[in-house]
């Protein structure tokens, strides 16, 4: 039988191997938050498997589930058979948005970065008080959460690498587009022209990012070859921060939540740990950490399309923090800091940050 | 759901906790098991109360109705043969009590084995059978199934630490069975009754639990074996040796060989591979135990033994039997996961005729298992779109029960018969005992409304 759809081209034996042993559910936020098995990755891997043996099709009623997935892979990275379920929900998203079934406010992400230059839509950036595309030895990219959600934290890693002194440049940057990848899309080919064409006349050797997202998509996506090939390195802040010592401690119970992006979709779990664990000596670890850390609920789009869900995941992730008794949660992604901050309870007395932030903090105290 | 049926479902339960959507009607239609049947909707229900409404309904209108936990099952025992309800109970999660003095918990159905485990760890205190899928299985499956795992030697099964139950039964009554006393003999033992009972009986909405205090020191060996029979008559002295350990898993060569091509654990390629553990609350208890039982290896020519000097050693001779199920997972599109169970002495008898089985119906079959209880986990590999591979695996899954059976033995140890072992029962009952069976069946379901098609309880 000819396969319909790309995602049954390339990841059918994928789909048949998942053996339904619903382990998922343990990893899996949007079931955690939800203990509904139709949006557990198994539920979603059934459905996949229907649809191949031509009992389903795709169609609108199948949105909720295969759009409500952070693509956290926390369900790959402990599935006994190796299904990796975030690739092809990504996959499937695409064949559904190819038939013309797609989440409303996917579409308009789309359609947003058609005509604006970040997801927000906003007409106005952000104005960091810093000169803009100067030469300097590193471009520093905000991404659109840290320019237009978390502006304080953004503030405050700027000021900390003013007093490290690394020699950067902010850009006229545009939204790297990177998650319309993620939610059946493809990135716009206009804002990562736009991008590299500014990091380029930089000079620079490297971008930083404030966003592990926009590490990832200026890392491993085609339409940012270019940037590797002219022989940029590629770093996510955390792992600049690590080879400063910084002269600054902390009494505070301080944790570390590994965002998906960074940990188990880039690998880097020991860089901020390093910095943190010097600056504070009393840091400990979630239950859930590294490889095994649970999703704060933001990503995959999830948090514009399913917001009440992903505000439970965000949740559950703080339960662990009070479970240990943090008065800090440290984080490396604003729309971590983002999500984590918006679903904090009253009654939970920690307070959430980049580490950028929260070091720049502790050094505007001891001044 | 005809419509006057669905509005009287979502009277009881709430248009939030009805769902005849087809995302929700796939994933019900499914467990781990290589079985599927649509439900009509899934329902998630909250409290006896409505379950006792869902229940009278259902008699009423003659329609099924399946409980369902975390759907782990091997056999298809959540799988909603005859449409109807799923039942959905893991929401009904909450740890009523712990009372340690008592020795007790007190659960709801839905709650996961893991978060117990979390709980009781507080105390030093832990529920033994410890499933594989404990992660995700819910203690109202494990009831159900009567599940065990790798310390099912010596601690036992499910079944030895259910205290008492709430259920309701088919007609919507609620009862009671069982006490929170640590013995009673009051009456019929109603309680083991809905043990391994598969959902076909009642819905057990609340479990009283015997918790047992935690262990504070193990010791681990690994011993690896040339000859299958030598690694067998080791399983069965370790037994005469006086020590009953906390572990003791087999990894046949199949299984061995698989886990070598799948991953760097570079296992030596032998016959047989045997894990134990001896536990305790000193080293010098768990040392002295597993001195004894690296003698019976050494009398019976393991080829090696390796003793683990710290927890990290442990951990090590520990990855190649942790690893079995994922491996073997991962080789053939699909797979079949039989849990046969045999008297001790028999375990390389039963080894033996696997490989015979394996050579006679081509078909990949890879053993591992709980060896100091007698269970072993073959699995047999192959793609099931290939009609003529799925036809080899059910001639091989048949002829392992007979053996299972000629050896003494029973078709499963802690899986259940479900959809899939059904049409074997008779193997190993005889017709007076699959008569009572019926029997039972249809003094607590008249109208076979729970679960139907299970366990061959229909005839």
């Amino acid at each position: 039988m000819e396969a319909k759809y790309d995602f049954e081209r390339k990841y059918r034996e994928q789909v048949l191997k998942c053996s339904r042993c619903g382990f998922c559910q343990a990893h899996c936020p949007v079931f955690g938050a939800t203990l509904r098995p139709a949006y557990n990755a198994r539920g979603k891997m059934l459905i996949l498997k229907e649809v191949m043996d031509g009992k389903i099709d795709l169609n609108d009623e199948l949105i909720e589930t295969l759009f409500q997935c952070t693509t956290c892979a926390n369900c790959y990275t402990n599935c006994p058979s190796g299904v990796n379920v975030p690739e092809i929900i990504k996959q499937v998203r695409k064949d559904m948005v190819n038939i013309g079934s797609c989440h409303p406010a996917f579409t308009g992400m789309n359609e947003v970065l058609k005509q604006h230059t970040n997801i927000y839509a906003e007409d106005e950036p952000e104005d960091f008080e810093r000169e803009k595309n100067k030469q300097a030895e590193y471009v520093f990219f905000i991404g659109c959460v840290g320019a237009y959600r978390e502006d304080e934290s953004t503030l405050a890693t700027l000021a900390l690498m003013d007093r490290l002194k690394i020699d950067y440049t902010l850009i006229d940057e545009v939204c790297c587009s990177g998650v319309l990848e993620d939610v059946g899309h493809r990135i716009n080919e206009d804002l990562a022209r736009k991008n590299i064409d500014l990091i380029l006349a930089t000079g620079a050797k490297a971008v930083i990012t404030g966003c592990p997202y926009c590490t990832r998509t200026f890392d491993n996506r085609a339409p940012y070859a270019a940037l590797k090939e002219k022989g940029l390195k590629i770093y996510h802040i955390s792992q600049v921060l690590k080879d400063f010592d910084i002269d600054v401690k902390t009494d505070k119970i301080v944790t570390y939540h590994d965002p998906c992006d960074l940990g188990r979709h880039c690998g880097i779990f020991e860089e901020p740990r390093e910095t943190i664990q010097k600056i504070a000596p009393n840091f400990k670890e979630l239950p859930h950490n590294r490889m095994d850390a649970n999703c704060c609920g933001a990503g995959g789009g999830v948090r514009g399309a399913y917001a009440k869900n992903s505000i439970a995941m965000a949740r559950r992730r703080l339960q662990e923090a009070e479970e240990i008794g943090a008065e800090v949660v440290l984080t490396e992604c604003n729309s971590c800091v983002h999500n984590l901050s918006n679903a904090k309870l009253r009654k939970q007395n920690f307070e959430i940050y980049n580490t950028a932030q929260f070091i720049n903090q502790l050094l505007d105290e001891v001044k | 759901m005809d419509k006057s049926t669905r509005q009287s479902l979502i009277d009881i339960v709430g248009e939030k906790n009805y769902t005849d959507r087809l995302i929700d009607l796939v994933s019900y239609s499914y467990d781990a098991s290589e079985h599927s049947h649509r439900p009509g909707c899934g329902i998630w229900a909250h409290s006896p109360e409505q379950i006792s409404e869902i229940m009278k309904l259902a008699s009423s209108k003659n329609i099924p109705v399946v409980p369902r936990g975390g759907a782990t099952g091997l056999t298809g025992m959540a799988v909603p043969q005859g449409g109807g309800i799923v039942l959905d109970l893991s929401r009904m999660n909450k740890i009523l009590n712990i009372s340690i003095q008592d020795r007790l918990a007190i659960v709801q159905p839905g709650v996961v084995y893991a978060d117990l485990e979390k709980a009781l760890d507080r105390f030093g205190f832990f529920f033994p059978p410890d499933p594989a899928s404990g992660k995700v299985s819910t203690l109202g499956g494990n009831v159900a199934t009567n599940a065990g795992g790798v310390k099912g030697a010596k601690y036992g099964t499910t079944r030895d630490y259910v205290l008492g139950l709430q259920v309701v039964l088919p007609d919507g009554r609620i009862m009671r069975t069982g006490s929170r006393t640590m013995k009673s003999v009051s009456g019929y033992d109603l309680t083991k009754l809905f043990v391994g009972s598969e959902g076909t009986l009642g819905i057990v909405t609340e479990i009283t639990l015997k918790v047992n205090p935690k262990t504070t020191a193990a010791s681990t060996a690994l011993a690896t074996f040339d000859d299958l029979e030598d690694a067998g008559h080791a399983v069965s002295q370790i037994m005469y040796s006086g020590i009953v350990p906390s572990v003791l898993e087999i990894l046949g060569r199949e299984a061995i060989v698989a886990i070598n091509q799948n991953t760097d654990l570079n296992l030596p390629e032998v016959d047989a591979i045997l894990l134990a553990e001896t536990d305790g609350y000193t080293t010098e208890e768990t040392e002295y135990q597993l001195a004894k039982v690296i003698d019976v290896f050494n009398r019976n020519r393991a080829k090696t033994v390796k003793q683990a000097t710290s927890e990290d050693e442990a951990a090590e001779l520990w990855k190649a039997r942790k690893s079995a199920y994922g491996v073997l997972a991962r080789i053939k599109p699909s797979f079949v996961l039989e849990d046969v169970t045999v008297p001790m002495s028999k375990i390389a008898d039963l080894l033996k005729g696997i490989k015979a089985i394996s050579k006679k119906h081509n078909i990949m079959i890879a053993t591992y298992g709980h060896a100091g209880d007698g269970n072993l986990h073959p699995q047999i590999l192959f793609d099931k779109y290939d009609p003529d591979q799925a036809r080899r695996q059910e001639a091989a899954s048949e002829e392992l029960f007979r053996l299972t059976i000629d050896l003494g033995g029973t078709l499963t140890g802690e899986h259940g018969i479900g959809l899939q072992k059904a049409p074997y029962m008779t193997l190993e009952h005889d017709p007076a005992a699959m008569s009572v069976m019926r029997s039972i069946k249809k003094m607590f379901d008249p109208k076979n409304i729970l679960n139907p098609g299970k366990m061959s309880l229909e005839n």
